[in-house]
This record gives structure tokens, C-alpha cells and sequence, in this order.
């Protein structure tokens, strides 16, 4: 399948106070068309970060783009200027946040919310733009859409609001969608409603889309493959069967070990991840994850390890898969 | 990367929040000025005002303007209402009274000639022939009118008192008499009887005063509120006429061509604009707004006039006027003359009038101001401390005190002021040397004030009186009796009964002794200490010449002129 | 809302019926009367006079008197200024007042959002600090020393402006930059920290992600929604210009409703006193009542009725 977005080496940094904040230190992935890739990983470990470096939304500064490149449809997106964005931004690549509640403009018909990109991108009449407004909302299955444009966010309980907001993101139609963490701030319920709605839609239109989620739980589902981040690396990335059955970083494996699930035997408790990870004002020379992993080596603390052709679409950081190492006894 | 677009969104709402402004303040001109159109009668002086609001400001070059300004705006232009010198000083000018004191002293205006009586009760006017501004003659019938419409009751005018000379007049001002006995009478249009209560000395002066002024009998009768606005309803008699009065703002008087003596008069305009802050006066003239900053139009800031003077912009004039602080003689120690004598004779007026009150103000030992020369010699030699001390030993023995602690609390009360305030801690500081006693000071506000003094609730309070006429009487006649404006309980038998011996003397010499004697016991009693003869201060545009002033504060533009 | 507006009303006529009886009986309690003076008016005269004022009746009648004559808005005459009835004084003087506070007000809210969006958008540079340096300035000089103060440079020392009255557009920069100073300084303090809250607001990263310019983000996203605590505070805003304007409006000489009301107290001129606190307050009163209006007008979240309107928050889907 062909490449809509491919990053490569990605590095981002936040200047702040007390130093450099390297929040992504080389990270590399694609995302093929129709696609729904899954980021991973926990609170702090750049993933949010690589999100919105795609479309450019971090602020610059404090933030900057070290190295790296990250082409969209071939096209570089690094070097673009901010009026080229522009034309990339709700057009080509939408984006949905993870807290409806705050992510609507509170002062602004909802109907207006998602009429301006379409205004602006389509060049729609105010009329032909209501319309699409409309449609758009009988698409994100939210009833009354011709009552629900003339109201107000705090009109929409937060399950509609995070429809509302799919809506304003494909409003146009983009080729990618990113949803960062969408689904974080509803009840369960509605989380698996909102997902099923997300299936749906790439279904109908094809989109590709980035789901950037701290549960592994909430991808198991939607996605194709996953990548999973730790500390501003990719520490492993593979599809869902091999990253689900096959994971091969002690990281992944914590991460599995810390979701419930159905099969699961009564006495068997959730095993945690103990520690933090590393300040990334001082990234360690090393593994990031050695200091909380139970099989770290010597060569683990001195060293970080190269990214690891499980297979042909799975890799892992990890210097337990290198050739000298000898396996660990699971 | 955000900058441009910033810059952008801004100015776009900077224009949004002008355009709406502009808008707003559109809206509110219109819909303000309904509220302008009142009943017909504005209408005239709306016409008049027209002219006003380009060319006012910037008259023609050969109109000869006088710009002055008021504290406040004239509280009533009409003669038998007005009690304050904002108002008569507009008065002045566009009335003619029977009299007009002029530089010259006081002369027949109004009126021609006249007889007086051997017993010096009866005098008669006959009137000069001269017009009202709407071209009706002015006849005695004005004047008989003019008095007993303030003398009616009904008509419940402050200054009715100002007319009590006349016979019968307060009789029936209090309702206990008629108004038909009243000793004015119109014999036929050009000849005014005037019979007095009393032989009044000072008589020909009061004709000139405010109250005394003829009003349209035709028009006054018809328009009770002839005088709420310029225009044709207000009809004088006088070197000026009303030409804009915008309430609050601005009063504007023109030359009036058909005065009798308009070819004495030089000034086509005169200008009074009300502006109540005495920093602002002195900045409108600065920057040549206006011709006159000070008294007593306005009034200068106390702090701006050593600088003035040193720039020898600062004219200083003696004014019939004594600031003074009242003993309350029923309190003690006040009760004593001796003590009442010894503080008066502890300040050091020079001192504190060259160092605080800074007006140039003339050391006042004795009541009646000294331009009225009714002694030449002080009573007792400003800053007396050797005397004072020896009173104050002397009065504390007589009260049975053992020394200064064993006096009752002494309180110097005043009314709210930062003047006042810095002369009363002067003088609290020199009784503190002279006397060892601690003196507390106390303020209230204006109003509140006064009336602690009329409910005798002070033991020495400050005071102030400008003489209403040139004649020594109008000071001493204050404490005759208790109440009134006697606020210090203080009645002396002796004192009252030579001012009353006074009133029926027609000698002159004899009366100015009578007036001597009775001050002489009012010093020696010393039921007020004099302070200060007040004085006026101003800064004005020397090129316009001959603005009269007198004493008491009267100013008179009928023979001002621009050089 | 018809509801609404009359328990509203209500509350309002209460609260004017408190303030108008509070005055009247404050104001006869306060020791001196109309005509007191140094020079003391005879008794027999004083008596004519209070008898011509209606001042001799009884307290509860004077009251009633009061009541009625503010009822049917005719104030009656002015004790001391005989050319003028009360209306009409208030008539003369609000109309210069409304023009110069509306001016003030126009001011500090452009000044006050220009300052506030500015230091905003520069936070931490050049531009917002001296935007706050002038803010705390603006906060802490007392209107009436920056009056004269600007008097003193502008009139005098450059004579660009004049230095007092009301009478040509040019006479009304300085009184209204005097009037405006304090409001201007809190808005853009205001508008500042509002904003700077605002743009870290996700709805502001969501409009951007939109790919809508940054002008229209900041215009339609983040000012709008900066500016709502703006709003409420315009009614304290209007009271504030209205009391400046007793201070300002004297330094000037403007004759205006705050150099009345301050003169009146001065003067004991009991009705001018009664009809300007009165009307004072219904201007306060409204005030207030059309920043709630306004409130509720821009933003929707806030229900003004207090009811809680259908088809409100419970609206959950299945």
C-alpha cells in the first residue's frame, strides 16, 4: 500500500526554564493510506508531541524542530511555511483532541464551528457550508443535526461534543485524521460508541487515521498497527496481532500486563509498571526504560539499543534481541 | 510566525471598537437633544445663543472682550433674589440702580436728582429719563413695585432684610404690617418718595446695592420666570445686557446701546465662565483664556501665590473684611475677660499671615477693618506675649486654677479647609509656647459647621465676616445682641445702647465717635480675637484698564476699557 | 422571560425605593440646612423660606412629598439656584456628563483591550511589559492628581489642549484620558490575564488545527472569549466614571451632573441632592441589569432567567 505519511528520525525540543526538554528523540514511523495507526505509550513519552508536530501545531517556539523529516503525500511538511500550512491544516489532515469539554469554542454555534474550515478550505457558500454541517453531523450519527447547528457546546453532552468535534475534523474531507487521545475523557460507554463511529467513517471514507492513546485496551479494536513510544523513542512498533501476541520490548510486555482482560483468571492481579521515566531535560545515554525493567543488562545503561527487525513489519528497541543476548526465560 | 496575523486581527478590532464608539456617541447626540427643546420661551435664546458658539469663542478682532470666571454659576439673576457676589456682580452690570458707586464715590445712576427732609427720612428721586431694554421708559412704579415685591412674604426673599431701612418694610416682610404702608411711593412716573425707618447715614450707598434695583414692573408681573434665562423676557436698565446665560457653563454680557451713559461704556462683551477648581482658573489664564484669575471673581490657589507675587504678576488689595476667631464667653474659661484678652494677644498675625496664609493680609488688632478708619492706631500691638502672659496668670488666679493643666480642655474649632487648618495649628503652636496649654483642634464641614456655632457648641471658633457696606456700623452692629450672627453670647448694655444712640445721629462727627467708643469697649471685652483684614489677591491682563474695584469686593466694568 | 423581567423590576424598584428613602432621611440628619450662611438670615425670613419650601411641614409628610415628586420625576425647584427647576438642571448637566463618560468609556475599553491583547500576545516581551508598567500606573495615580497632571503638562507647560471647560472636541481629550486612566488600566490587566488563559485553551489549538488564519483565530476564538469578563465588569466601570466624574469633571470645569452633585452636597440644596442621588442610582441600577442582559447575550452558557431552560445540558444521546 502506498505511504500517505512517513516520519523519519524525528526530533522535537522544548526550550523551557530549567533547560532543553527533548521530547522526541528520533521517531520514525509511517502510515500507509486507509490505515488506522495507533501511537502508544504513557503520559510524557512524545507522542502528543509527534502528533501535533505533523500539523505543525506545537507552539515555535519554545518548541523546534531538531532534525528529522516528516513527509505528508510526499511532500515535505518540516520545511513548510506557515501559510503552506494553512492549506494543509483541516484540509488534508484533521485533528481531534482529548477533552471535548474544552475543545469547543464555548461562545460559538457548534453549526459555526464546523462551517468555518469549510468556508475557508471549500470555498462554500454560508448556505452550502450549513448544509455540509448538517450532513456532517447525520454522518457522526448525532440526531436533530438542523436543531443541534444552532446551538451551543454546553447544549452537548461530552459524547456529542466529541462527535461535534469529529465532525469539524473532517469536515473536508482530509486525508489523515488524528485523534489524540480521544476518547480519554468520556465514560466507557461512551468511549466504545465514539470508536465504533470512528470505524464507521474510515470505513466510508477511507480516511487514514493516527490514534494516539495511552490504552492499549482502546486500539485493540480499530487500529492496524501499533506503535508504541517510551521517552521520545519508538521502543516498538508492529501490527496489532504481533504487538497483542508477540510483543518482544519489556515495556510492551508491561503494558499488556496492565490491561484487564476477559480471559483473564480471578486471582491473577493487574501487574503495574513501577517508576517514572526519565527527565528528558537529561535523557540517559541508555535504554530509558532500563531503570524500571526487570532484564535490563550492563549494556543497557551505557547504550540504547538499535531498533530490531522482529519481522518484516515488526520491530523492537531492545538489546535483549540482539544476537548476543540470550533470551530471557518468561 | 504568529506576528502578522496578530497585527492584523487587531487593528480590526481596534477599528470595530471605533466605529462602534463612533456610532454610539451618534446615537446619543441624537437622541440627547430632544431633552434640549424646551417650552417656546427657549426658543429666543436659543436664537441668541447661535451666534455664540463659533464666534464667542473666537470673537471678531475689534470686539472688545473681558473674560473673567465664577466659582459657581450665579445661584439667580433676578435683583430681588440674588443674595451672593457672583450674582450681583452680573447684576451690577446689567442693572441701574438709583445710585452706582463709582470711582469717584457714590453718584446718582438712576436718578437725576434729589430732596432729602430736614429729619433725614424722606428722600426724593427724580428719575432720569432712560429705557428698559425692550424699550419701556423706567418710572418710579418699577422701583415701588421692585421693593415691595421683595418685601412680600410670599415672595420669600434671603435679603428682604437688606430693605428694613425703609420705613414699615419689615413690618411687613414679617407679615405683622401691610405692604400698602411701606415708606416707598411712586408720586407720578418720574418722581420716587422714599421715607427711612431711621436717618441712615450710609443710605445712598444701599441704593446702589442689588436689592435696591428696579425690575419691568410689566414684565416681571406677567413672567414670574423672567429671569430664568437671557433673552426677551429679561429686561434691565443697565450699562449691559444679559446676552447668553448657559446654566452652569457660561453667562455672556453685551454693551447695551441704549443705556443711558452707553458712551461711557467700551466693552462690547464680557465673558464669565464658571469653573470652580481655583488650579484651573489660574491655568485658563495662563494659557489666555482669561483676563482675570482671583478675587473677586474667583479665587488662586493659597500655594501659587508666593510664586506670583515673586513674579510680580500678583496685585494684592485691602478688603472690608475681618477673619476672626469667636470665644463662646458662656464657656469656661472664656468666661473671662482676661483670659479672652490674653489669647488674642499671644498670636503673632505678621508671622503666620506671611508664612501660612500667605495672601498678603493685614494684622487685624481691632474689629472694624482698617479702611474704614475709624481709629487709626491698632488696640494692642500685634504679638503682646509679656502682656499676654500676665493676663493669663491674672485669669487663672481670678478663675481659681493653680496653673495651665488645672484649665478645662480647650478646643479651636474651624470649618473643614486647608487654609483654616494651617492657621489654627500656627496658633495652636503659639498659645502652646506663650502659655503652656494644649489646644485641640477640631473641623467640620461647612454646613455642619455653622450650625455648631449657632447652637453655641464651640469654645473658639473661627469666623469671618466681609462687609455687606462701607460703614463701620455693619461690623459693629453684628454682636449688639446675642443671636444672629452674634454667635459668641457676648451682650455688653453699654455697647448697645451707644450703637443705638448712633443710628438717630445725624452729626457725622458725633456718630463716628459714638462708633469709636463702642469698638473701644468691644476690644477691651475682646469677645473675638481679630485675626486678619482680609485682602484680595488676583492676576489679571493689564491691558484692560480701569475695571473698578472696590473695598468691599464690588466690581464694576461699566468703565473698563482694552488698550 | 416576561417572569424574568418583572421579578427583576421589582428587585430594582426596591433597591431605588432604599436608596431614595436612605438619602432623603441621611440628608435630614446631617446637621445644616439650605440657607445657612455665614451671614445668618433672619428668623422671621428663614421661616418664610422653609415655609415656601415645604421645610416646615413633618418629617413623614416632607417624606411622602419626597416619594411622589420622585415618582412623577418632577423634582421640583432647586434651593439655591432659582433659574432652574431640578429636571431641568439634571436635564442641562447629565447630557455633558453622558458625553464625557461615554467618551471615557469607549476610551478605556479600546485603550484597555489594545493594551490587554497586546501584552497578550507578547507575553514576557518588550510590548507587555511596558504595557503592565502603564497599567500599574494607570491603577495607582488617583484620577484627580493625573487630571491636573495632565492638565499641567498638555494645557500649560505644551498648550496642545486647553486647560479646562467643555466646549470644542479638543476640550474633551484631557478630562476623558483622565477619566479613562483607571478603567483602562484594570481592562487591560484584565483582558491580559484573560487572554493568556484563553490561548492555552484546547479550543484555541482545535480553531488552529482547523487551518484557519491566525488573525480569525484570534478574533473569533480567543479576543471574544478573553473580552466576557470585560463585560461584567462594565457596570462597576460605569460607577466608576460616574464618581470620577465628580473629581474630574471640577478640575476641568466642566459642567456636568458630578460637579452638581458635588456642589449641591456643599450647598445643602436638598432636592438638586435628592434628584442627582436618585438618579445616580437608576442609572447604577440599569447599569447593572443590561451588563446581566449583555452577559447572557454573549455568553450562552449563562441562563439569566435562572430557569433551567429545556433541552439544556441533559440532552444525552441514547
Amino acid at each position: 500500500m502506498e505511504k500517505l505519511l512517513e516520519v523519519k528520525d524525528l526530533h522535537v525540543s522544548f526550550q523551557t526554564y530549567s533547560g532543553e526538554v527533548q521530547a522526541v528523540r528520533g521517531v520514525s514511523f509511517d502510515v500507509k493510506k486507509g490505515e488506522t495507526v495507533a501511537i502508544v505509550g504513557e503520559s510524557g513519552c512524545g507522542k502528543s508531541v509527534t502528533a501535533q508536530t505533523i500539523i505543525k501545531l506545537i507552539p515555535m517556539p519554545p518548541g523546534e524542530i531538531k532534525q528529522g523529516s516528516i513527509l505528508f503525500n510526499e511532500k515535505e511538511i518540516v520545511t513548510k511555511s506557515k501559510k503552506e500550512m494553512f492549506e494543509i491544516r483541516g484540509k488534508e489532515i484533521g485533528m481531534i483532541f482529548q477533552d471535548p469539554m474544552t475543545s469547543l469554542n464555548p461562545t460559538m454555534k457548534v453549526g459555526n464551528q464546523i462551517r468555518e474550515g469549510l468556508i475557508k478550505h471549500q470555498r462554500m457558500s454560508p448556505r452550502a457550508a450549513t448544509e455540509r454541517a448538517i450532513e456532517l453531523l447525520k454522518l457522526v450519527e448525532i440526531p436533530q443535526p438542523e436543531k443541534r447547528i444552532n446551538q451551543y457546546p454546553h447544549e452537548f453532552s461530552g459524547g456529542m461534543r466529541q462527535r461535534a468535534m469529529i465532525a469539524i475534523a473532517l469536515a473536508c474531507n482530509p486525508k489523515l485524521l488524528i485523534a489524540d487521545e480521544p476518547t480519554t475523557a468520556l465514560d466507557v460507554t461512551i468511549q466504545a460508541q465514539i470508536l465504533k463511529l470512528m470505524k464507521n467513517i474510515q470505513k466510508k471514507m477511507g480516511t487514514s487515521i493516527i490514534l494516539i492513546t495511552h490504552d492499549l485496551g482502546v486500539v485493540a479494536d480499530l487500529c492496524d498497527r501499533i506503535v508504541v513510544m517510551y521517552a521520545g523513542k519508538v521502543v516498538e512498533q508492529g501490527t496489532k496481532r504481533e504487538i497483542f501476541k508477540n510483543p518482544q520490548h519489556p515495556y510492551t510486555k508491561g503494558l499488556l500486563r496492565s490491561i484487564p482482560r476477559l480471559d483473564q483468571e480471578k486471582e491473577t492481579s493487574l501487574i503495574p509498571i513501577f517508576g517514572t521515566p526519565p527527565d528528558l531535560i537529561s535523557p540517559p545515554d541508555g535504554c530509558g526504560f532500563c531503570e524500571r525493567c526487570d532484564d535490563a543488562m550492563n549494556i543497557c545503561k551505557l547504550e540504547d539499543a538499535e531498533l530490531h527487525q522482529v519481522s518484516e513489519t515488526h520491530q523492537s528497541r531492545c538489546w535483549l534481541l540482539h544476537p548476543m543476548a540470550q533470551g530471557v526465560e518468561s | 510566525m504568529m506576528k502578522k496575523g496578530f497585527k492584523l486581527s487587531l487593528l480590526a478590532v481596534l477599528g470595530l471598537v471605533f466605529v462602534m464608539g463612533m456610532v454610539l456617541i451618534g446615537c446619543t447626540d441624537e437622541t440627547a437633544d430632544p431633552v434640549d427643546d424646551e417650552p417656546v420661551e427657549d426658543q429666543d435664546n436659543s436664537t441668541e445663543d447661535e451666534p455664540k458658539d463659533e464666534p464667542a469663542d473666537n470673537p471678531p478682532v475689534e470686539e472688545k472682550v473681558f473674560r473673567a470666571s465664577f466659582a459657581s454659576e450665579p445661584p439667580s439673576l433676578d435683583p430681588g433674589q440674588a443674595t451672593d457676589t457672583t450674582s450681583s456682580t452680573v447684576l451690577r452690570g446689567v442693572f441701574e440702580g438709583l445710585t452706582r458707586v463709582t470711582p469717584n464715590g457714590t453718584e446718582l445712576a438712576g436718578a437725576e436728582s434729589y430732596e432729602i427732609s430736614d429729619d433725614y427720612l424722606t428722600y426724593t428721586f427724580t428719575l432720569r429719563d432712560h429705557n428698559w431694554t425692550n424699550g419701556d421708559a423706567v418710572t418710579a412704579h418699577d422701583y415701588e413695585y421692585a421693593w415691595k415685591r421683595v418685601l412680600n412674604p410670599e415672595f420669600a426673599a434671603d435679603y428682604a432684610y437688606q430693605l428694613y431701612y425703609i420705613k414699615n418694610a419689615e413690618a411687613a416682610n414679617t407679615g405683622e404690617g401691610s405692604l400698602d404702608d411701606v415708606g416707598v411711593k411712586a408720586l407720578d412716573d418720574k418722581t420716587l418718595e422714599v421715607t427711612l425707618e431711621n436717618p441712615t447715614a450710609y443710605i445712598m450707598d444701599l441704593f446702589a446695592f442689588t436689592t435696591y434695583k428696579p425690575v419691568n414692573k410689566k414684565v416681571v408681573e406677567a413672567n414670574a420666570n423672567w429671569s430664568n434665562d437671557a433673552g426677551e423676557l429679561y429686561v434691565s436698565n443697565g450699562p449691559y445686557k444679559l446676552d447668553v446665560w448657559e446654566h452652569g457653563n457660561e453667562v455672556q454680557l453685551v454693551k447695551n446701546e441704549g443705556y443711558w451713559d452707553a458712551d461711557t461704556v467700551q466693552l462690547d462683551r464680557i465673558i464669565y465662565a464658571v469653573v470652580e477648581d481655583e488650579g484651573t482658573v489660574l491655568a485658563l489664564y495662563e494659557d489666555g483664556e482669561l483676563d482675570w484669575a482671583g478675587s473677586p471673581f474667583s479665587s488662586l490657589p493659597t500655594d501659587a501665590l508666593p510664586v506670583l507675587k515673586d513674579q510680580g504678576l500678583l496685585t494684592t488689595q485691602i478688603r472690608t473684611g475681618t477673619y476672626m476667631y469667636l470665644f463662646n464667653v458662656e464657656k469656661e474659661p472664656f468666661n473671662n475677660k482676661k483670659i479672652r484678652q490674653a489669647l488674642s494677644y499671644a498670636i503673632h498675625r505678621q508671622t503666620i499671615i506671611d508664612n501660612v496664609s500667605q495672601g498678603e493680609q493685614i494684622p487685624a488688632m481691632g474689629l472694624v477693618p482698617a479702611n474704614m478708619e475709624l481709629v487709626k492706631e491698632p488696640y494692642f500691638p500685634d504679638n503682646n506675649v509679656e502682656q499676654a502672659k500676665q493676663l493669663f496668670n491674672e485669669a487663672l488666679a481670678e478663675l481659681g486654677y493653680a496653673s495651665a493643666e488645672d484649665l478645662p480642655p480647650i478646643v479651636l474649632s474651624h470649618n473643614t479647609s486647608e487654609g483654616h487648618q494651617k492657621i489654627a495649628q500656627a496658633v495652636q503652636e503659639q498659645w502652646r509656647q506663650a502659655f503652656g496649654i494644649e489646644v485641640t483642634l477640631e473641623n467640620a464641614e461647612w454646613g455642619v459647621y455653622l450650625d455648631q456655632l449657632d447652637a453655641g457648641d464651640f469654645q473658639i471658633g473661627r469666623y469671618g465676616w466681609i462687609g455687606d457696606f462701607n460703614d463701620p456700623i455693619n461690623f459693629l452692629e453684628i454682636f449688639k445682641e446675642i443671636g444672629g450672627n452674634n454667635k459668641t453670647n457676648w451682650h455688653n448694655e453699654e455697647y448697645a445702647s451707644l450703637l443705638d444712640k448712633s443710628y438717630s445721629e445725624g452729626d457725622v462727627a458725633v456718630r463716628t465717635q459714638l462708633l469709636k467708643d463702642a469698638e473701644a469697649i468691644f476690644m477691651d471685652e475682646m469677645p473675638v480675637a481679630p485675626f486678619y483684614y482680609y485682602t484680595f489677591n488676583y492676576v489679571y491682563n493689564p491691558q484692560i484698564k480701569d475695571i473698578f474695584l472696590d473695598s468691599l469686593g464690588n466690581t464694576d466694568l461699566k468703565w473698563a476699557y482694552v488698550e | 422571560m416576561t417572569r424574568f423581567l418583572l421579578r427583576r423590576l421589582f428587585f430594582v424598584l426596591i433597591s431605588l425605593w432604599v436608596i431614595i428613602s436612605a438619602t432623603f432621611f441621611l440628608m435630614k440628619a446631617v446637621p445644616g440646612g439650605p440657607f445657612s450662611a455665614e451671614k445668618k438670615v433672619p428668623d422671621e425670613i428663614l421661616k418664610s423660606l422653609e415655609a415656601h419650601y415645604g421645610l416646615d411641614k413633618p418629617l413623614a409628610v416632607q417624606y411622602y412629598d419626597y416619594l411622589k415628586s420622585v415618582v412623577t420625576w418632577d423634582l421640583g425647584p432647586s434651593f439655591r439656584y432659582d433659574a432652574e427647576t431640578v429636571n431641568q438642571i439634571i436635564n442641562r448637566t447629565f447630557k455633558i456628563s453622558l458625553v464625557l463618560g461615554l467618551e471615557a468609556l469607549l476610551l478605556s475599553i479600546a485603550l484597555g483591550l489594545f493594551f490587554g491583547v497586546m501584552a497578550a500576545l507578547y507575553h514576557n516581551k518588550f510590548q507587555d511589559y511596558s504595557s503592565m508598567v502603564l497599567a500599574v500606573i494607570g491603577m495607582s495615580v488617583p484620577s484627580f492628581i493625573l487630571a491636573v497632571f495632565l492638565q499641567y503638562i498638555f494645557a500649560i507647560k505644551f498648550d496642545i489642549f486647553p486647560a479646562g471647560r467643555f466646549e470644542s472636541p479638543l476640550h474633551h481629550v484631557l478630562p476623558a484620558l483622565s477619566l479613562a486612566a483607571l478603567p483602562t488600566a484594570f481592562i487591560a490587566r484584565l483582558t491580559r490575564s484573560n487572554m493568556l488563559e484563553v490561548l492555552q485553551q484546547d479550543y484555541i489549538k482545535t480553531a488552529r488545527a482547523k487551518g484557519i488564519k491566525e488573525n480569525a483565530v484570534m478574533i473569533k476564538h480567543a479576543i471574544r472569549n478573553a473580552i466576557l469578563p470585560v463585560v461584567t465588569y462594565l457596570g462597576p466601570l460605569t460607577a466608576g466614571i460616574l464618581t470620577g466624574s465628580f473629581v474630574v469633571e471640577n478640575i476641568y470645569g466642566i459642567p456636568g451632573l458630578g460637579t452638581q452633585f458635588v456642589q449641591s452636597i456643599t450647598n445643602r440644596d436638598y432636592t438638586v441632592i435628592m434628584g442627582t442621588t436618585v438618579f445616580y442610582s437608576i442609572i447604577l441600577v440599569f447599569m447593572i441589569f443590561v451588563v446581566d442582559m449583555l452577559y447572557g447575550v454573549i455568553d450562552p452558557r449563562i441562563n439569566i432567567t435562572g430557569d433551567n431552560a429545556k433541552g439544556g445540558n441533559a440532552n444525552e444521546f441514547q
